[in-house]
């Protein structure tokens, strides 16, 4: 229940009363005050239940420990806790280049007008392959399509470090072709270290110390 | 007294409703894909099938029985 504003799990608990109530009631609507009433009821109640519950849920659904929950998913997570700076999603997560409890979703969102519900309709898909199909070895799992530098440029875009970096200035035109998705951040053998599951045996693992947060 | 047919899509309607979001308060403490899918394409359509048949239910001519 921690996760969930007791106000929103009230006000839908409250609605399904009031939706009851009106249900076993119905008589009530022969008048015109009990038709305003059930139409509050019926209509305007769980609709705000319902848009409140999408919006929960949807912002639930980006955070780390939702992608974490399914068990093909684990290796991935601990690849965020490697102690090797080559490993572009740990040096990212450990250091809170992006928020850590929205760790995956940060990165594998599209950075567009529907990215995030383009993300959300994939991973409605992963769960009927969870559950319905055939469960991919970890190492199995691949990008549909390449990475965009557009997702890693969504922050990194205009960041002095990022620009004025000499293995960015290697020719005039590089930061140009990253721009347009020319030049890979990741596959051009720059970034090429991702989650890499399959080396996780042989790395070391940070292991956070208590923040006395 | 008996209830007309407009009463009696009423009460079909407020308990598809009440189905719906029973099912939603069941997903809410829930942070795992399931519940989210089980919100959205069981929580949600109960919930909306229930408001369009009281909707339906207002505007239809039907005669009464």
């Amino acid at each position: 229940m921690k996760n969930t504003p007791l106000i929103l799990f009230s006000f839908t608990a409250s609605a399904a009363v009031v939706g009851l109530l009106t249900a076993l009631r119905a008589e009530l609507t022969r008048v015109r005050g009990g038709k305003i009433f059930a139409f509050m009821a019926l209509t305007v109640l769980p609709a705000l239940a319902m848009w409140a519950g999408v919006n929960q849920h949807l912002e639930r659904s980006t955070s780390t420990q939702f992608c974490l929950s399914c068990h093909v998913m684990a290796d991935f997570g601990k690849s965020l806790y490697v102690d090797d700076k080559s490993y572009i999603p740990a040096v990212h997560f450990q250091n809170h280049f992006v928020p850590p409890d929205h760790a995956c979703f940060t990165c594998h969102t599209d950075y567009t007008m529907f990215g995030d519900y383009k993300a959300k309709w994939r991973g409605v898909h992963h769960v009927l392959v969870q559950y319905l199909g055939k469960i991919p070895k970890p190492e199995e799992i691949k990008l549909y399509t390449a990475y965009n530098n557009r997702e890693c440029l969504h922050c990194h875009a205009g960041m002095r470090k990022y620009e004025e970096a000499s293995s960015h200035r290697k020719n005039p035109e590089m930061l140009s072709q990253v721009a347009i998705n020319q030049l890979s951040c990741i596959s051009s053998g720059c970034h090429d270290t991702v989650h890499d599951v399959t080396t996780l045996k042989d790395a070391t693992f940070w292991t956070p110390k208590a923040s006395g947060k | 007294m008996t209830a007309t047919l407009m009463e009696r899509r009423i009460r079909w309607s407020g308990l598809l409703i009440v189905v719906g979001l029973l099912f939603q308060m069941l997903t809410l403490p829930l942070t795992h894909p399931l519940a989210f899918v089980g919100f959205l394409f069981l929580g949600c359509p109960l919930v909306a099938a229930g408001m369009l048949f009281f909707l339906y239910s207002l505007i239809s001519n039907d005669k009464e029985y």
